[in-house]
């Protein structure tokens, strides 16, 4: 049951990405909900929650992507496990969770690219083309304006989280699996 | 004792100064008295009246106001549904000029087998990260659409089929860092490689140092290659990056096609790309 919520609230928030998101961009860049989301998890509920949370979003952002399948799963469970690291350490502190963002936007976009890469070289080497990936021109031109904005909006979003975990802590909703 | 009998006198006093009064009325004696009461009463009947006109007035005013609030209620009401009307005709005319505009395109190039789309990605169908450049459009393999299909619009080369599914198609922007097209400019017919960048402005590279390339410069696809048909618009270049000691020149475009409002699209599904053969050995 509880995982059914889970599996909605990020199926809602990949729509919205896929959808309006994109339409909204500042700087050349969107915000990216779905790491909002699993990042705030993770914080607040450590890393087991923050990996089954990046998984069920990675799938979802999967599907709604041009990028190679796993290209947005597997940095997304890595970045919420990762997060979860820092549970209740992070959220004490403003600064503290605007860095842990920003550096979580930084860590995924580079590892999307890796997947993109990887998976890239795979389809090239059987099907003589693929995806490319331009390393430095993204890092200039993409993923710092893409973690500052995110960094930006880490503070209403964990807010929301924060909300959210108080009300199912009690009813003793979203501890889910592992 | 006398108190009391003028008390019972009272009714016949009256009914006697009644008839006295019409008496002297009869006789003509009145209009003096009258007209000392009127002189008296004329501005205090003016007065009421006036008084009861505003009243009159007051009351008229809050039926008016009533009526008015009313009938502002239902003008309001009228005007919210022709705002909507006309907010609907004028989507329905921004489509027919964009169909119109698509048709004169197919028009102009008769020897495509053109099949229109409408782009999904504005509801459903851009993609979620910063680092692709995608869009998801409504129809798939059922309507015809098969993968590395060129997509355009009448303003030019949008990009190609990258995923089918059975009802909708994933296209590839020219503007991704994965996509690439051989291209040629406009007036020199210098030819080079437009490739997407990350931050969606695509460069014409691998042009020839001997070629001139100017801003300004109008860039087509030139067909070589065999993914994309010859002649369509693919933009302007806005820049050009030349470097003695390089091989080639790099040139920036800016898209004719503005790819952050894509409504609609052509596919051309006649177009057969030569499909790229896989390295000997696989």
């Amino acid at each position: 049951m509880t995982i059914y919520l889970v599996i909605a609230l990020l199926a809602v928030v990949g729509l919205v990405q896929a959808t309006l998101v994109p339409l909204v961009a500042v700087w050349g860049v969107f915000p990216d909900l779905p790491l909002l989301l699993v990042v705030s998890w993770g914080l607040l509920r450590g890393s087991r929650q923050g990996l089954l949370w990046g998984f069920v979003a990675g799938i979802i952002v999967d599907l709604f992507s041009g990028a190679p399948f796993g290209a947005a799963t597997l940095p997304l469970m890595a970045v919420g496990f990762m997060a979860g690291l820092g549970e209740t350490i992070v959220f004490r502190n403003v600064l503290l969770l605007l860095l842990a963002m920003f550096l979580a936007t930084v860590v995924y976009d580079l590892l999307f690219l890796f997947m993109v890469q990887i998976s890239g070289d795979l389809l090239i080497m059987k099907e003589g083309t693929g995806h490319t990936v331009e390393w430095s021109g993204s890092l200039a031109r993409v993923i710092g304006s893409s973690a500052v904005l995110n960094a930006l909006l880490a503070l209403p979003i964990s807010g929301g989280m924060r909300v959210l975990d108080r009300r199912f802590r009690h009813q003793g909703v979203g501890r889910v699996g592992l | 004792m006398r108190r009391e009998r003028l008390r019972r006198l009272i009714p016949f006093l009256l009914v006697a100064a009644v008839i006295a009064g019409l008496i002297v009325q009869r006789a003509g004696l009145w209009q003096p008295i009258e007209g000392l009461l009127s002189r008296a009463a004329v501005p205090l009947q003016k007065g009421i009246s006036q008084f009861v006109a505003q009243v009159e007035g007051l009351t008229q005013t809050a039926r008016d106001l009533r009526e008015l609030r009313q009938r502002n209620e239902e003008l309001e009401a009228e005007n919210a549904r022709l705002l909507l009307e006309i907010v609907r005709l004028r989507e329905i005319e921004v489509e027919a000029a964009l169909q119109r505009d698509l048709l004169n395109f197919a028009q102009s190039h008769p020897s495509f087998d053109i099949q229109g789309a409408h782009i999904v990605g504005v509801v459903i169908g851009r993609d979620p990260s910063n680092l692709q450049r995608y869009v998801t459009l409504d129809v798939g393999r059922k309507a015809g659409v098969a993968r590395n299909m060129p997509v355009v619009t009448n303003r030019g080369l949008v990009g190609r089929i990258s995923e089918v599914g059975d009802s909708w198609s994933r296209v590839l922007l020219i503007t991704d860092v994965s996509s690439s097209v051989n291209a040629v400019t406009s007036s020199s017919r210098a030819t080079g490689l437009v490739q997407g960048r990350p931050d969606g402005l695509p460069v014409m590279r691998d042009i020839p140092q001997g070629d001139t390339v100017s801003v300004g410069d109008t860039v087509f696809t030139s067909g070589l290659g065999g993914n994309f048909p010859r002649q369509i618009l693919i933009g302007q270049i806005t820049a050009v990056e030349r470097n003695d000691t390089d091989l080639y020149q790099t040139a920036i475009v800016q898209p004719t096609v503005d790819f952050n409002h894509l409504e609609m699209v052509l596919i051309i599904t006649d177009f057969e790309p030569i499909e790229d053969e896989p390295p000997k050995g696989e």
